[in-house]
């Protein structure tokens, strides 16, 4: 019996995709993110919580440099993809995006047809050599998304038509045609009723099956449901992190117990 | 006299708003129970009626008074002069008039000066009436209000009522403005026809514009009112326009709203906006003076004939005025797609041109396309650069490079031309009547192209 856990231990060791290391964030003046380690494993769901402005979407975005788009953001530390530093001047963050694919808060789908937000990405990459193989991809897409059976019938339809929950897996399957290895979801199910909500959570729980899933999220419940690790942010420190269960059972900072049971946040 | 009139109303109603308030607020207190109003409605609802009354008086008894004034005198010098016309009874009454009022007149005789003793009598009793009833009457308003102002009244209600219905006058005034404007166009439009018998086909195909040439009062020659040649004119210099707007006010706009920081932004938007705030008259003399002669200089040491007079400085010259009204407006529609959709673009691994080509672009295109259409009719509305460097003979060609004239500029030569005024203005407003059709069809498609090709965020 301890024999298995230690297998399966060596096995979670050597499957780290992505490791950060003395990451610092700064907005203007602002220390956003402070010496943050942390490594995320393969095929497994991450959680990142934390009371509102401690920066877990802000570390989230770190990790497909979508804070370069932000002009005073700065970024220091290393960020290892598969051993790859993220940050280093030869990598192409577009090139990373493809690998590292996000979901955000509010769902976007761009004003287009829904087979044209899914197309959207794969056409970019060049993904499909003609039309039949990008329809494949399409509906593979949207079948992960878990919105196929409700779509397959009006994929011409304006993607923005669609309801919030439908929308945020639209933008799910959307996220993950490109084949992406790492899916980061920044709080994909606060604009979302407790239904969608549920289907969401039901489907982060099988993208599992096949990539590194990071959510940032404001429910503990949600962190406690979906995540195999818990990470704890508070004021731009990473205060613990560890496996959910016992991180939720059995914290070791006094802040993570805190937040856990209610006391800040 | 009037407008101390006008303020002294003014100054009532600051005082029946103060004293309304004052008596509510004493009323309140008195009577121990919150009143239905408050304190600031009843006096905004004294101080409304206190100026609908007094101003109400002073505008009708001004204008009433000054037609009374007008047909009393008119009646008396028709009586003293019954063998003159109309043209010759104004002339004495414009003279008296300016005489009573301590100016200089043309002539005087012992008529003018009877008439202008009346003048002189008839508009001080008006004044003393005027101010008497205005007075009265905002003291009137001003004191029924008061006396009105209870525990109960609905003072805020009322005046509620009394500002929307204030509102609905302004607009319906603009709504009438204009329609007045497009029916004295149509009655123009429909007279010059007439001259013409109706021959629409001579108008809207023939070549040949000249239609002041050998003709007199009221009639019109339809062989010679031919627009063609000045629609011509006027698309080749709008297209010329155009092709220097779109492109450069859109790819500046993309580049204002997409790549440059905030710092080189905060620069260079208010200065491409400087741009649309030189009077068009300066482009004009910019476009004659240096860009015109430019051309034919540049044209002849590359040997191509250039007139110093041509479409393509007009429409150059007109095209970089039209820069910051397509920037601008292209810029604020760019600026506003939401930055969620770029993140979700760029979260897939699209570049930042991809994303503004793919996303942006058909995200912004009705706010673009409205942003053309205007520029468009802003191009064909221009007067002044193509008055200075286009030309002014109706000259049919399809080259550029030279002089061509526009509806606008025969619209002008025509007004100021020394032609009388009656001959001049049918086929002045007809061509303004034509060209109001035409901006209203090019908005209509613009606004269907705009809704099919729509592509809503939300």
């Amino acid at each position: 019996m301890n024999d298995m856990r230690l297998i399966e231990r060596a096995v979670d060791m050597d499957d780290i995709k992505i490791s950060a290391r003395n990451v610092q964030v700064y907005y203007g003046d602002n220390h956003a993110i402070k010496d943050v380690d942390v490594d995320i494993q393969d095929n497994t769901v991450t959680a990142f919580i934390g009371p509102s402005g401690c920066g877990k979407s802000t570390f989230l975005r770190c990790l497909n440099r979508m804070n370069d788009t932000i002009d005073v953001c700065r970024v220091e530390g290393d960020i290892h993809l598969d051993g790859e530093d993220i940050n280093d001047k030869q990598v192409d963050p577009v090139q990373l995006r493809a690998k590292v694919g996000m979901v955000f808060q509010k769902p976007n789908p761009f004003p287009k047809s829904i087979y044209d937000n899914v197309a959207y990405g794969p056409k970019i990459h060049g993904m499909a050599a003609n039309k039949a193989e990008l329809d494949e991809i399409v509906e593979r897409a949207l079948r992960r998304g878990a919105i196929w059976d409700e779509v397959k019938d009006r994929l011409d339809a304006p993607g923005t038509g669609l309801s919030g929950g439908q929308q945020q897996r639209l933008c799910i399957a959307r996220a993950v045609a490109t084949e992406p290895e790492v899916l980061l979801m920044d709080e994909p199910c606060s604009a979302l009723d407790p239904i969608a909500t549920a289907q969401v959570e039901e489907l982060i729980d099988e993208l599992r099956q096949n990539y590194s899933v990071v959510i940032v999220t404001h429910s503990m419940q949600q962190a406690a449901r979906v995540s195999q690790k818990t990470a704890f942010f508070h004021l731009g420190n990473l205060v613990e992190y560890g496996e959910t269960g016992s991180i939720f059972t059995n914290p070791e900072d006094e802040r993570t117990e805190s937040y856990i049971t209610g006391r800040i946040g | 006299m009037i407008f101390a009139l006008f303020l002294l109303v003014l100054a009532a109603a600051v005082v029946a708003y103060v004293m309304a308030r004052q008596r509510a607020t004493a009323l309140s207190s008195a009577a121990g129970q919150r009143l239905h109003s408050r304190p600031q409605h009843h006096g905004l609802h004294s101080a409304l009626w206190v100026l609908i009354a007094g101003w109400g008086a002073l505008i009708v008894l001004t204008a009433v008074g000054e037609a009374l004034i007008q047909r009393a005198l008119m009646a008396r010098i028709s009586d003293a002069l019954p063998d003159e016309g109309p043209l010759q009874w104004n002339l004495v009454l414009s003279d008296a008039r300016s005489f009573a009022q301590g100016a200089v007149s043309s002539e005087m005789d012992p008529l003018r000066e009877r008439i202008a003793g009346a003048f002189s009598w008839m508009n001080g009793t008006r004044l003393w009436v005027t101010t008497l009833v205005t007075l009265v009457g905002a003291a009137a308003a001003g004191w029924w209000t008061y006396k009105g102002i209870t525990v109960e009244a609905r003072a805020r209600v009322q005046s509620e009522t009394i500002i929307r219905r204030g509102l609905a006058v302004m607009a319906t005034v603009a709504v009438l403005t204009t329609i007045g404007i497009v029916f004295s166009l149509i009655f123009e439009t429909v007279r010059f026809f007439n001259a013409i018998d109706w021959q629409l086909h001579k108008f809207l195909l023939g070549t040949t514009w000249s239609p002041l040439s050998g003709v007199f009062e009221g009639e019109m020659d339809a062989d010679k009112v031919g627009i063609v040649p000045l629609f011509a004119g006027t698309l080749m210099i709008t297209l010329i326009a155009m092709m220097v707007a779109v492109p450069v006010g859109l790819f500046a706009a993309i580049y204002l709203a997409d790549f440059a920081n905030h710092r080189v932004r905060a620069v260079v938007k208010p200065v491409m906006e400087l741009l649309a705030g030189i009077p068009t008259v300066v482009y004009g003399f910019f476009a004659a003076i240096t860009v015109a002669p430019l051309l034919r200089d540049t044209g002849e040491s590359l040997g191509i004939q250039v007139a110093s007079e041509s479409a393509l400085a007009a429409g150059l010259v007109m095209g970089i005025m039209i820069i910051p009204f397509i920037s601008s407006l292209s810029d604020d529609v760019i600026t506003s797609v939401p930055q969620s959709l770029r993140d979700g673009s760029l979260s897939l691994g699209a570049t930042r041109a991809e994303t503004i080509r793919k996303v942006v672009l058909p995200a912004a295109l009705p706010g673009i396309v409205s942003a053309i259409v205007l520029g468009v009719s802003k191009a064909i509305g221009e007067t002044m650069i193509v008055v200075m460097a286009a030309g002014q003979g109706p000259n049919l060609t399809g080259n550029p490079l030279e002089a061509m004239t526009t509806v606008t500029v025969q619209i002008v030569a025509l007004i100021t031309g020394d032609t009388e005024a009656k001959t001049a203005a049918g086929p002045a407003f007809t061509l303004g009547f034509t060209l109001f059709v035409l901006t209203l069809l090019m908005n209509m498609l613009a606004q269907r192209l705009v809704a099919r090709f729509r592509e809503a965020y939300d």
